[in-house]
């Protein structure tokens, strides 16, 4: 992409700072950073799950670790929205969860505690992502401009462990019975393409989005790239995916579950889901608190003042 | 808190942070792990008030080891306005998910808050360049080694 010769912070802008945004230009920002944001944190939630039940204790450290990263990731795209005023328990604690924008595919709860089930999902997203990451590297905001490279740095670990993972279980590398893993890769596979397509929604933004360059790249491009590259990739392993590569856009929109994530609308998963990750938030009241943890400074300077 | 302070006339974006900076055509190369050709900034050559905030920044220590945030490479640079007292610190961090995030840019704050001059501190956070081991200072290398860290 461009920036292979331009780097962020040699390169000019089309749009200004946070303050500088006309009113289209910052709901297009905003539209664009809610995906963004809500996607890694929900996602990086579900992961949590595996921390202890991982098959192996290296893959309990590593989902642990690509957990930790998509949290990471989620608190670099939220401090973009604060640019706006939001503050962190707006953004996350107290937003009413038809508010939350992300795909539905990361808010899917995993099928019997399937190991193939987050694999799947890793790699559809992960593949997702870098697409996604590699558009960014054009945008015209220069705050996400900042912050892209950052982030894609650290996601080139998370496609391989989905990959080696992926591979591994299709070929029955992992498993008495050779057929029992790639059953359940094709299981997980069946369960999420429709979902995994629900990153491609666009929202009412998204003309914006790309016409002011927040993400020059339309999602409907992304999505065909998406395709080229998961569908054969997959087929390879012997999957069967319910799309060509190549399919008609419509044929491909078919397959779309009803709840699209990106305009509010999610699957029954995802107010269990909520009502856990803000559990600890309402039990503690800290309505009024920006965050959850108390300043460790603060708890000293206190003269050791309860946490 | 946090980076999402801003200068008012937005001179915190990466592309003017290292405005009158000489310019090299071959970034490219630095781009993954590579470091940058103006980092890691070390207060060398400052002066004043300057001088005594860089002196402030070597006393913060990474949490987890006996390593100044100076000479782990994270201070990109350092402005003093001398007829306010503004100060601004540009840093950055290892890795976007390090749990000590405000704790190290609160004791960054403190630090540079107690300088003789400095009325107020705005700490930056940037991610780009981004951070790599090659931004480690000797001084900061040495350390690790002795703390039994290979670098």
């Amino acid at each position: 992409m461009a920036t292979d010769e331009t780097l962020p912070w040699d390169r000019e802008y089309a749009l200004g700072g946070p303050d500088e945004l006309s009113e289209r230009e910052q709901a297009a920002v905003e539209a664009c950073l809610r995906a963004l944001a809500d996607d890694e944190f929900v996602l990086a939630e579900r992961y949590t799950e595996w921390q202890v039940r991982g098959p192996t204790l290296e893959s309990d450290l590593a989902v642990a670790n690509i957990a930790q990263d998509e949290l990471g990731h989620a608190r670099l795209w939220y401090d973009l929205l604060e640019d706006f005023g939001y503050t962190e328990s707006e953004l996350i604690w107290e937003r009413p969860l038809g508010d939350f924008r992300h795909a539905t595919l990361v808010e899917r709860p995993f099928e019997r505690g399937d190991w193939a089930d987050a694999i799947v999902r890793g790699f559809l997203y992960d593949e997702f992502e870098h697409l996604r990451l590699d558009a960014l590297t054009e945008t015209e905001y220069p705050r996400i401009a900042d912050r892209v490279g950052k982030v894609q740095g650290e996601e080139h670990y998370h496609r391989e462990h989905a990959r080696n993972w992926l591979e591994r279980l299709a070929t029955g590398a992992v498993d008495g019975d050779p057929a029992n893993g790639h059953r359940r890769v094709q299981e997980a596979l069946d369960r999420l393409f429709p979902h995994a397509l629900t990153l491609f929604a666009p929202t009412v933004y998204e003309p914006d989005i790309v016409e002011l360059g927040v993400r020059p790249t339309p999602l409907s491009e992304l999505r065909e790239a998406w395709l080229d590259a998961v569908v054969p990739e997959l087929e390879a392993l012997g999957f069967t995916v319910p799309v060509a590569p190549d399919a008609h856009p419509e044929a491909v929109d078919t397959l779309l579950p009803a709840e699209r994530g990106r305009d509010g609308s999610h699957t029954d998963a995802w107010p269990d889901l909520y009502d856990e990750l803000t559990f600890t938030y309402r039990q503690l009241d800290r309505r009024e608190a920006p965050r959850l943890m108390a300043d460790p400074d603060d708890a000293d300077g206190d003269g050791g003042a309860p946490r | 808190m946090s980076d999402a302070e801003r200068p008012e006339d937005g001179d915190a974006l990466p592309d003017e942070t290292f405005e009158d900076e000489p310019r090299y055509c071959g970034y490219t190369e630095y781009r993954s792990g590579g470091g940058h050709p103006d980092l890691p900034r070390t207060g060398e050559g400052a002066s004043g008030i300057e001088a005594r905030v860089w002196d402030a920044l070597y006393e913060v220590e990474d949490p987890e080891m006996p390593v100044s945030v100076v000479d782990l490479g994270l201070i990109y640079d350092v402005y003093v306005d001398r007829t306010s007292g503004e100060a601004r610190v540009d840093m950055t961090l290892t890795y976007t998910g390090c749990p000590a995030r405000d704790y190290l840019l609160s004791s960054v704050e403190r630090a540079v808050e107690n300088v003789d001059g400095v009325e107020d501190v705005l700490v930056n956070l940037l991610w780009s360049p981004e951070w790599s081991v090659e931004m480690v200072t000797e001084d900061g290398r040495e350390a690790l080694r002795e703390f039994g860290v290979a670098i």
